[in-house]
């Protein structure tokens, strides 16, 4: 027992030090390219502010939005916003994935003795969300202490975030796995992106059945609306717990799509 | 003008050679409505309120607009123009007997055409999904005034689009970020693409009024709704004008500068 827990501690530590490899490679590739990244940047940051602007003029003016203040419906896009640029942060390498299938690259990858999902996944940190998450972390704090929440409510907002991150790994991965079958990959994860952009603001704003689609189907109100709703003591603990089996599933799901769609691989164009 | 025509025969075939590119880019903009249009459900909720001088008629009918509107303005081929720049193959099209210019105002029609068969399907079948109340103008003179204003916002766009571009001659690596910045996120925000731009503080709107943003997407559907008219149409019609006018001549300049400096890399 002692020995398998040692053996798979060995592996994470490897990995973790693979990844740092590979992150370091990828903000290098960035920080040579000091105008872009300079406009990245600049765009990233214009782009959130003129949301919050907007969001803020928006329910001032209207006086509540379905029943949310303007702090409580800054935290719903501020909480969207730490899951998604998290999850840019990690997963930027997703986007360049078409090119290794349909170059054939993706044997390159293949027959290296590293997981091969975690290569895809994971292997081009985005320095530029890693720089947006310092101050998305203190304006989450900055707006979730003005909602006056107990220790409790932080806890399951936590444990919700980790979960809306789990969700976060079965899309992308779940995209990846759609990459190899069907060789479509841009438009899709920018459809991911416009799906989880609904969870900009709480679901509750949705009609019938687009809400049951993001609350179920599309779990976007989960991986979004429910961490900050857990927040504002909207949540029971029962009902984090179910979040959590859903995380659990959908994560483990993907993976298995992902193995099958593996086996689809044709080599194409090596 | 022939081989414009055949410019946008090609252009149009090439858009369904990647049918799945399509019809992905077709249902991304169909979901953006989605978020716009049930923000503002909420907000308006009870049918009699009236929040920034919109009722829900209204304001469902910009939101719906914006389908239409932002497939006649904002599709657009000549954002590839950077990329043409920065891999040198810009030399292909200097040496053919066409005008660059020409060329890419006929794709771009391609484009919006097809576009905006798609975004009318679309529209009808929201609005048989959603049921929103509609406001139809009925007064001439508005309908007019919203077809001369779409018509200067498309060429408004195509300059911005061509001058974004330009400054890949001085910067080759930074075309899409430059694309990104102003025409994904800038043009989004101020056109009122998202959100109708009377919701800002006064002073703000103002301001706004004063760039070309605003007379991309926001002025072409209020002069729809009737909420511009008289000399406050004047006023906007002759800053959209001012724009036009001097986003041609910029570009002209521009462009010219850009040609000097062009070394045709990767060639």
């Amino acid at each position: 027992m002692a020995g398998k827990f040692f053996n798979i501690s060995k592996r994470l530590i490897l990995y973790l030090r693979i990844w740092l490899t590979m992150s370091r490679n990828s903000f290098m590739i960035y920080l040579n390219q000091k105008k872009i990244l300079a406009i990245f940047l600049t765009g990233k940051i214009l782009r959130f502010s003129f949301f919050v602007a907007f969001l803020y003029f928006l329910v001032v003016g209207s006086e509540s939005l379905a029943g949310y203040s303007v702090n409580q419906t800054l935290f719903f896009f501020l909480t969207f916003s730490l899951i998604d640029s998290i999850s840019q942060f990690l997963f930027r390498e997703v986007y360049r994935f078409r090119t290794l299938v349909v170059t054939g690259d993706l044997d390159l990858i293949l027959v290296k003795p590293i997981n091969t999902l975690f290569r895809v996944l994971m292997g081009g940190a985005d320095v530029i969300d890693l720089i947006t998450l310092p101050p998305l972390f203190f304006a989450v704090w900055y707006v979730g202490i003005r909602l006056d929440p107990s220790t409790l409510q932080v806890f399951l907002y936590l444990l919700m975030i980790l979960n809306g991150l789990f969700l976060a790994t079965a899309f992308h991965i779940a995209v990846l796995a759609l990459g190899i079958v069907t060789l479509e990959i841009d438009n899709t994860i920018m459809i991911y992106r416009d799906v989880t952009n609904l969870g900009r603001l709480p679901i509750d704003i949705y009609r019938e059945p687009l809400r049951g689609i993001l609350t179920y189907l599309i779990p976007v109100g989960v991986m979004i609306t429910l961490p900050a709703k857990a927040f504002m003591g909207l949540v029971t603990p029962v009902g984090v717990f179910i979040s959590f089996g859903l995380g659990i599933v959908v994560l483990s799901a993907s993976l298995k799509v992902w193995g099958f769609a593996l086996k689809k691989y044709s080599s194409a164009s090596s | 003008m022939s081989k414009y025509l055949q410019v946008f025969k090609i252009s149009f075939q090439q858009e369904f050679a990647y049918r799945l590119n399509f019809v992905m880019w077709r249902v991304r903009n169909v979901i953006q409505i989605f978020l716009v249009f049930y923000l503002w459900d909420a907000v308006f909720a009870n049918p009699d309120r009236v929040v920034f001088g919109y009722d829900r008629e209204k304001i469902l009918t910009y939101v719906f607009g914006l389908l239409t509107v932002k497939a006649l303005v904002l599709s657009a081929r000549a954002m590839d123009i950077a990329g043409e720049i920065s891999r040198g193959e810009l030399s292909n099209y200097l040496l053919k007997p066409l005008n660059y210019f020409n060329y890419w105002i006929t794709r771009d029609i391609s484009s919006k055409a097809l576009n905006l068969s798609f975004a009318i399907v679309e529209t009808l079948i929201l609005v048989i999904i959603l049921k929103p109340p509609f406001f139809i103008q009925s007064n001439l003179l508005a309908i007019l005034g919203f077809l001369v204003t779409i018509s200067l916002a498309v060429f408004l766009f195509s300059l911005l689009l061509f001058i974004v571009s330009s400054l890949t001659f001085w910067m080759p690596e930074a075309g899409w970020g430059i694309h990104f910045l102003v025409t994904v996120v800038i043009v989004e925000f101020l056109s009122g693409a998202l959100f109708p731009l009377d919701i800002l503080p006064g002073s703000l709107q103002n301001a706004l009024y004063f760039t070309p943003f605003p007379y991309l997407i926001f002025f072409p559907l209020q002069v729809y709704l009737g909420n511009i008219g008289g000399l406050e149409f004047i006023k906007g019609l002759s800053i959209s004008v001012f724009w036009v006018v001097f986003l041609w001549f910029s570009m002209k300049a521009i462009w010219q500068k850009g040609l000097k400096e062009y070394q045709a890399y990767g060639r």
